[in-house]
């Protein structure tokens, strides 16, 4: 009987487990990765990027347009990490967190200005569960640190698991 | 028989406001009307009455162009009917189409909410009152970047207050109609091509009710038109641009430019009737096209009109094209009969649609075929 409720209560835990797992998944959807650096197009899309800060106006504009750009240099550092780019991926990780940020201070403007913010705040949340749940991918498959020696120029000591644990703390303080 | 006939005109139009506001939503929050929801509750009345009132409206309108000298001896006689379409200017706006809220609606998330419409829609804008009713809440601005820019004048000048907004957005509209009918008679120096365009019932309802933007985007076309003929260029050019930028359609008029600017190159001679015709036709080409993106919608009918008009000698291509008002005019019953949008209104919309113009094409063939024999 006691060998009966043991596994009872381990299959339980498993559940529970495999439960949480599930349930700790983020439904947001990342974006296609973007033209990588290198990439002969690389250049014209950081300009697009820069030219359509001013297209994306407003607190709704200016969040979505961060909240785009967090996005997209997660996923470029993701496939960098992937291909053992560090350094690049270092300064994609980087990027990504310097704009997700900058959302939620002009979500604060946005209902300063007397708009509704739930909804927004809703996704913003989902937004840092999924980019927690990919660093915490890229944990498991990246080197504690990194020296990148390059051809020409000075070597970096890439701190990358550092980087990930101020990334993730980061998304954390927006959950 | 003309004090008859303005008499007859302005009681249509006033019929036609009164019957407007048997449609107004149950949703809508502005006034309250002891007549909200009977278009659902008494549909065939609705179906009939409506049938009755355009069915008139288009027979007053054949009236007027089969007599347009006698009744429009100078110019000034019809100004004054066109001083009657004050009237629908208080109708209510969404009897067929939500469209105008949909303006409003864009206009407020640049003007009010100070965010981009192209990137932020106004379902966005949660306990926004006028979601309540606005249809297509959900979409990113549908329009050109121009008419965007330009709808912040209607919006503004009606300081936030939304039922003068509704009037602010269709005198808007009607301002460019005026100045649409006047480019007509810049060009043409004809009272028919005027009375044509600026008596067609669907031209009025779409733009004096429903107070649809496509006039404006005509307006931009035909200045530029306008300017093509006086030979410049650079001002045509721009106008045309202005055009593209309010609802896109008129991109179909580029390659007629373009033409028209190479044979002025060549020192050639322009046949300006041969350039309506094919701009006509262009215009007609994207007409059809639109069934392919969505389905034929009445008001598009006015971007080949617009052209049409000019060459009031076509006069079987006409008749056939005013049977198309009408027959589109008429394809609103369906839905008004079933309310549904679904099955078997598109197919009933279709035979409403092509019924006016398939009965002017036999009547114009058995014209013919009498005088042969004859």
């Amino acid at each position: 009987m006691i060998r009966v409720s043991k596994v009872f209560l381990f299959v339980f835990i498993l559940f529970v487990l495999i439960n949480n797992q599930i349930f700790a998944q983020s439904v947001y959807v990342l974006p296609y990765p973007s033209q990588m650096p290198g990439n002969k197009f690389y250049t014209v899309n950081r300009v697009i990027e820069k030219v359509s800060y001013f297209w994306y106006f407003g607190s709704f504009g200016k969040s979505n347009y961060y909240q785009r750009l967090s996005d997209k240099y997660l996923v470029q550092a993701k496939t960098l990490f992937e291909y053992k780019q560090y350094l690049l991926a270092y300064e994609a990780l980087l990027l990504s967190n310097q704009y997700f940020e900058k959302i939620y201070p002009y979500l604060l403007s946005a209902k300063k200005e007397g708009k509704d913010i739930s909804e927004k705040r809703k996704i913003l949340r989902q937004e840092g569960l999924k980019h927690i749940e990919e660093l915490d991918k890229l944990k498991k498959s990246t080197p504690e640190n990194f020296l990148w020696i390059p051809e020409e120029t000075e070597s970096s000591d890439l701190k990358i698991r550092s980087l990930i644990n101020t990334s993730k703390n980061i998304r954390k303080k927006y959950l | 028989m003309k004090r008859f006939l303005f008499a007859g005109y302005a009681a249509i139009l006033i019929a036609l406001t009164f019957f407007s506001y048997l449609f107004v939503d149950a949703n809508f929050m502005y006034f309250s009307s002891p007549l909200k929801g009977f278009d659902g509750q008494h549909r065939s009345l609705i179906a009939g009455t409506y049938f009755l009132l355009i069915s008139i409206f288009f027979g007053i309108y054949i009236f007027l162009i089969k007599n347009y000298n006698l009744i429009f001896p100078n110019l000034s006689k019809l100004k004054k009917i066109i001083m009657l379409l004050l009237i629908p200017v208080f109708a209510y706006p969404a009897m067929f189409s939500y469209d105008l809220f949909n303006y409003i609606a864009t206009s407020k998330v640049l003007f009010y909410y100070h965010e981009n419409p192209y990137l932020v829609m106004p379902i966005d804008f949660i306990g926004e009152p006028t979601l309540m009713f606005t249809r297509a809440a959900n979409k990113l601005a549908l329009y050109g970047i121009f008419w965007t820019f330009i709808s912040g004048i209607p919006y503004l000048l009606s300081l936030g207050n939304y039922l003068v907004s509704i009037f602010m957005f269709k005198l808007f509209a009607g301002l460019f109609y005026l100045g649409l009918v006047f480019l007509m008679w810049k060009l043409t120096k004809n009272k028919l091509s005027v009375v044509l365009f600026a008596a067609n019932p669907l031209v009025i309802i779409e733009t004096f009710i429903s107070g649809h933007n496509d006039v404006v985007m005509m307006f931009f076309a035909l200045l530029a038109i306008y300017f093509l003929r006086n030979k410049r260029i650079f001002l045509a050019v721009i106008f045309l641009i202005l055009s593209v930028f309010i609802k896109y359609a008129t991109l179909f008029l580029v390659p007629l430019f373009l033409l028209t600017i190479l044979q002025y190159a060549k020192n050639k001679k322009i046949d300006w009737s041969r350039f309506y015709l094919l701009a006509f036709f262009s215009m007609f080409a994207i007409f059809i096209l639109s069934f392919l993106r969505e389905e034929i919608y009445p008001w598009y009918t006015i971007w080949p009109l617009t052209f049409l008009v000019l060459i009031p000698q076509k006069r079987k291509l006409i008749y056939l094209y005013i049977g198309l008002t009408f027959g589109l005019m008429l394809s609103y019953i369906p839905y008004m009969y079933f309310g549904t949008y679904s099955d078997p209104t598109p197919f009933i919309k279709i035979l409403f649609m092509l019924f006016p113009p398939a009965c002017v094409f036999l009547y114009q063939v058995i014209k013919v075929n009498k005088k042969s024999i004859l």
